[in-house]
C-alpha cells in the first residue's frame, strides 16, 4: 500500500508539473499582455517599460525558473492587471465559487437523480421521454444563453430576482439554477443509465423473487449501487463548478474564479490564468489521487495489480 | 513663451476663475451628502487606477481619478486646462521655466495639507505613460516656497502642458508625499489617500469599489454621499441591472441593447465622446506597382463609403463622422472638407484609374471588435464600386503588434484613442519613424520637426495645420467614424456627469454629480 501511494504521489507530483510547464508555454502564445494595458498608440519606450516592469523582458526559461521557485514558496506572483498577489486574489473569490458550486451541485443533484431514477423506473414510458428531453436540452442550450433568458424573465419582467452580483441568498439562485442545470442533465443520464444495469442485475433479480416491495427494492438495493459512479462524477464537476463556471460567473457577474480566470484570459493576465489553471488542476489531481486512494482501500486487487 | 502667450495664458487662467468662481464655490451652505449612486462599469477595476503614478496613457483609469485624487489643473466642464490644485500658472518668455502657485488650504482625506512638497514628488514619482519623455524633457522641479513649484525645461518645449496637464499622463494629479513614504507603494494602492471629493471606503479587485464623499473638499462639498461601482462584465446584464434600479449609470450599452434602452421608459442613452477616431491605412500608396498608389484609387475608396449609414446602423446615429484620422476635439485639428457618400463618382475615379471592373484589393485587416463592427460595412461599401477586399479580423493586442510591425498588408482599420493633440496623433501616424507609419513624405517630416521646436502657438498650429491639409490632399487616410460611447442613465438621476467635461467618456467631476428628490 505505502509503495502504492508513493507511486501515486509521484503521478500526481508529475501531472501538476506537466500542467505547470504547459500552462505557462500556452499563455505566453497568447501574445503580448503590455499591449493590452497601454493605450494602442503607445510609444516603444513605454512598451518597453511595462515589459520590463512585469519581468517580460527576461528569456522564457528564466521567467519559467522564477515562477517555479516563487510557487514552491507559496507565491503565485503578482497580478499584471491588479498589481495584487494573485494568492490574495483567488482566495477572495473562491467562498463565493464554493457558494455557488455547492448551490448549482445540490440543484442539479436534487433534481438530476429523482428524474433519472424515475426514468430507469419508468423506462420507455412517459416520464422517461421527458427526462430524455431534458436531458437534451440541459446539455445543448448554452448556459449563458439560458442565464440571460433568466435575467430578463426573472429580474426585468417580473422583477423577483436580483439581475446580477452577490451578497444575499436571492442572488444564488439564478446562478445556481444555470449552472447546475448542464450538470443535473448529465447526472440525469448518468443516474438513468446506472439505474438500469443494476435494475437487471442478479441481486435485484433475487430481491423481486424474494417478494420485497418495488420501493424497497429501487431505494435499497438498487439506487444505492447506482449512485456510485454518480456521486464519483458529482466528485469531479464540482471541481469544474468551482473552477471553471466562467460563462455563468461572467454573465451574472458573480465574483468567483470563474470570472477571475475570464478576466485572466482577457487582459492576459499571465500570473492569474498560470494560479487559476494550477489551482483548479492541483484540486482535481488531489481528488483523483483520494478516489485512488480510496479504491485501493475498497478493492485490494487495485493496489496489487500496479 | 511670447509675451503674447504669456498673456493668453494668464487671461485663461483669470477667466476661468472669474466666471467659474461662482460654481466651483458652492461649499459654504452646501447640505450634507447624501443617497448613493452605482454605475455598472464594463470594465474591471484596478487598484492601479487608485494610484495616478501609474496611469497607461488610457482614458479607464481617470474614471476613478477624477474621484480619489486632483490634479494641478486638469480638464472641467468648458475648460480643457482648468486651473484645480493650482490656481494659476505662467511660463517664462523663454519657454524655458513653468510656475504653478498652489491653491491655499487645500487637505488630502487623511487631513495633510498639500504642499509644493507632494507637487514635487508626485511628479518625480510618476511612471506610467509618457513618463520617460516628460521626465527627459524636466530638468528640474522646485518646490519654490510651499504654495509655489517651478518646473524647468532642458529646452522649450511647446507640449509641456498637453502631456502634464490632460489625461495624456497622471504626472500632474497629486499624493500626499508623507503618506505614500509612510505606507509604502503596495500600502498606497489598498488604501488610497488623495485630495478629491470622494475618499476611499472599500474595494474588491474587479468586483466593487465604494466611495465616500470628503467634506473637506476645496471646490465643493459633493452632494452624493456613497459612489459604488459594480463591475458587470456582460452588456446584457448591465442593461438588466439598470431597467431593474440596481445600478444608476450603465456604461457601454451598444447595438440592438442600446435600441432598447431608448424605447425604456425612465431610462435615458446617453452619449460621451473621447478623442477615438477609426481609420483606414492605406499601407501600400508608396508602392509604384500597387493600386493604391494612385490617389484616385484612394479617393474612390474614401467617396465610397457611407459614414452615416454606419453610424446609424451601429451607433444609431450618435457617433460624429470622421473628418480625418486626428479627432475633431483634439488641439490643433484642422478640419478637411468631409467626403460625401459618392459610389457614382468613385466608380468613375477607378474608371480613370485604369480598373473600369474593379481590382483584387488584398485584406482590410482590424481588430476584433471595432474590425469587424465597422470594418465589415467599410468592406461592403468598398466591393460595391467595385475594390474588391476581404475582410481580416484580428485579435486586438495581436493586431496592434502586428501593426506596429508593419506587417499587415493591403488596408488596415486602425483605431485609437490616446490622448493627447493632433502633433501627437501626427508623430505615431503619419511621420518617418512614427509607430503606426507605413511611409511618410519628405515635405511632411520636414514640417514636423518645424513645429515641434516652434513655441509660438499660432504659428504652431498654421504649421500643423498645413501638415493635415497634405495629408488630406494625398489622401494618406480614410477617416471612417469617431465612435459615441453609448451609456444608460436610470430615473433616479439629476445629474450624471457624462458629457460634462469635453473628451471624457465618463461621469464627471463626481461633486457635481446630483440624485433627484425623492417624491
Amino acid at each position: 500500500m505505502k509503495r502504492f501511494i508513493v507511486k501515486r504521489v509521484a503521478y500526481a507530483a508529475l501531472s501538476l508539473f506537466l500542467l505547470s510547464l504547459t500552462i505557462f508555454l500556452f499563455v505566453r502564445l497568447t501574445g503580448d499582455p503590455a499591449v493590452l494595458l497601454v493605450e494602442p498608440g503607445a510609444s516603444k519606450a513605454d512598451l518597453a517599460a511595462v515589459h520590463e516592469q512585469l519581468g517580460l523582458d527576461r528569456p522564457l526559461w528564466v521567467q519559467y525558473g522564477q515562477f517555479m521557485s516563487s510557487l514552491f514558496r507559496g507565491d503565485l506572483g503578482n497580478s499584471f492587471y491588479y498589481r495584487t498577489p494573485v494568492l490574495e486574489l483567488y482566495l477572495s473569490r473562491l467562498p463565493y465559487s464554493l457558494l455557488l458550486a455547492a448551490a448549482a451541485m445540490a440543484f442539479s443533484l436534487l433534481v438530476g437523480i429523482p428524474s433519472g431514477i424515475l426514468a430507469a423506473v419508468r423506462v420507455n414510458r412517459w416520464w422517461d421521454s421527458a427526462g430524455k428531453i431534458f436531458a437534451l436540452l440541459g446539455l445543448s442550450l448554452p448556459s449563458f444563453w439560458v442565464g440571460l433568458v433568466m435575467i430578463l424573465f426573472f429580474s426585468v419582467y417580473l422583477g423577483w430576482l436580483p439581475s446580477s452580483g452577490s451578497g444575499t441568498v436571492l442572488h444564488v439562485i439564478m446562478p445556481a439554477f444555470a449552472l447546475g442545470w448542464y450538470f443535473a442533465a448529465a447526472h440525469m443520464r448518468l443516474t438513468r443509465s446506472s439505474m438500469l444495469e443494476v435494475l437487471g442485475s442478479e441481486y435485484v433479480k433475487l430481491a423481486r423473487l424474494k417478494g420485497l416491495p418495488e420501493a424497497l427494492v429501487i431505494s435499497k438495493h438498487a439506487f444505492k449501487n447506482a449512485l456510485i459512479p454518480v456521486l464519483t462524477l458529482a466528485g469531479i464537476n464540482l471541481v469544474i463548478m468551482v473552477n471553471v463556471a466562467v460563462v455563468v460567473e461572467t454573465v451574472f457577474a458573480w465574483p468567483g474564479v470563474g470570472r477571475l480566470l475570464y478576466e485572466g484570459i482577457a487582459f492576459r493576465d499571465f500570473p492569474v490564468v498560470q494560479a487559476t489553471v494550477l489551482l483548479g488542476g492541483a484540486m482535481i489531481v488531489v481528488v483523483n489521487f483520494l478516489v485512488d486512494i480510496l479504491y485501493a482501500v475498497i478493492d485490494p486487487r487495485i493496489r496489487y495489480e500496479r | 513663451m511670447t509675451r503674447s502667450r504669456a498673456s493668453l495664458v494668464a487671461l485663461v487662467a483669470a477667466v476661468t476663475l472669474v466666471t467659474g468662481g461662482p460654481a466651483w464655490a458652492q461649499s459654504a451652505g452646501s447640505a450634507a451628502p447624501v443617497g448613493q449612486m452605482t454605475w455598472a462599469s464594463h470594465v474591471a477595476l484596478a487598484p492601479t487606477w487608485f494610484d495616478p503614478a501609474e496611469t497607461p496613457g488610457i482614458i479607464t483609469p481617470f474614471m476613478v481619478l477624477y474621484a480619489i485624487h486632483d490634479a494641478l489643473v486638469k480638464p472641467m466642464p468648458a475648460n480643457a486646462m482648468a486651473p484645480s490644485l493650482a490656481e494659476s500658472w505662467s511660463m517664462s518668455k523663454d519657454g524655458l521655466t513653468y510656475e504653478f502657485v498652489l491653491r491655499k488650504g487645500v487637505k488630502f482625506h487623511n487631513g495633510e495639507t498639500m504642499t509644493a512638497d507632494d507637487v514635487k514628488f508626485s511628479f518625480e514619482r510618476y511612471r506610467g505613460a509618457s513618463a520617460k519623455e516628460l521626465k527627459a524633457k524636466v530638468a528640474r522641479v522646485e518646490a519654490v516656497d510651499a504654495h509655489r513649484v517651478r518646473f524647468t525645461m532642458k529646452q522649450p518645449w511647446p507640449d509641456f502642458l498637453t502631456f502634464y496637464a490632460t489625461p495624456a499622463t497622471g504626472a500632474a494629479w497629486i499624493v500626499p508625499k508623507k503618506y505614500v513614504e509612510q505606507v509604502g507603494e503596495d500600502g498606497f494602492k489598498k488604501a488610497p489617500v488623495g485630495a478629491g471629493p470622494y475618499k476611499f471606503a472599500s474595494f474588491k479587485p474587479g468586483v466593487e469599489l465604494t466611495l465616500e464623499a470628503f467634506d473637506g473638499y476645496w471646490r465643493k462639498v459633493p452632494s452624493v454621499k456613497t459612489l459604488v461601482w459594480k463591475v458587470i462584465p456582460e452588456e446584457s446584464t448591465r442593461l438588466a441591472a439598470l431597467k431593474r434600479g440596481e445600478v444608476d449609470i450603465a456604461y457601454s450599452i451598444t447595438g440592438p441593447l442600446a435600441e432598447e434602452l431608448k424605447r425604456a421608459p425612465g431610462l435615458a442613452l446617453t452619449p460621451t465622446f473621447f478623442p477615438f477616431t477609426i481609420w483606414m491605412i492605406f499601407t501600400e500608396q508608396w508602392d509604384p506597382k500597387s493600386p493604391w498608389h494612385d490617389k484616385k484609387v484612394r479617393l474612390a475608396a474614401n467617396l465610397a463609403i457611407d459614414r452615416q449609414g454606419v453610424n446609424q446602423a451601429v451607433y444609431l446615429g450618435y457617433s460624429k463622422l470622421a473628418q480625418s484620422f486626428i479627432p475633431q476635439g483634439l488641439e490643433y485639428f484642422w478640419a478637411p472638407p468631409p467626403y460625401p457618400f459618392d459610389p457614382k463618382r468613385a466608380k468613375q475615379l477607378l474608371v480613370e484609374a485604369g480598373y473600369p471592373n474593379g481590382f483584387e484589393a488584398g485584406e482590410l485587416s482590424g481588430d476584433m471588435v471595432y474590425g469587424t463592427a465597422i470594418g465589415e460595412p467599410v468592406v461592403n461599401y468598398l466591393q460595391a464600386v467595385g475594390i474588391r477586399l476581404k475582410l481580416r479580423p484580428l485579435e486586438r493586442a495581436a493586431f496592434y503588434q502586428e501593426l506596429a510591425d508593419k506587417k499587415l498588408r493591403y488596408v488596415v482599420q486602425n483605431g485609437s484613442g490616446a490622448p493627447g493633440n493632433a502633433a501627437t496623433r501626427i508623430e505615431v501616424n503619419a511621420v518617418s519613424g512614427g509607430r503606426y507609419a507605413y511611409g511618410s513624405y519628405p515635405d511632411i517630416d520636414g514640417l514636423f520637426s518645424e513645429q515641434a521646436n516652434e513655441m509660438n502657438p499660432r504659428v504652431r498650429q498654421q504649421l500643423l495645420f498645413k501638415i493635415q491639409q497634405m495629408i488630406h490632399e494625398r489622401v494618406m487616410f480614410g477617416p471612417v467614424i469617431e465612435p459615441a460611447f453609448l451609456n444608460g442613465v436610470g430615473s433616479r438621476v439629476a445629474v450624471s456627469g457624462l458629457g460634462l467635461i469635453k473628451n471624457h467618456a465618463y461621469s464627471a467631476p463626481y461633486e457635481d454629480l446630483k440624485l433627484k428628490p425623492r417624491p
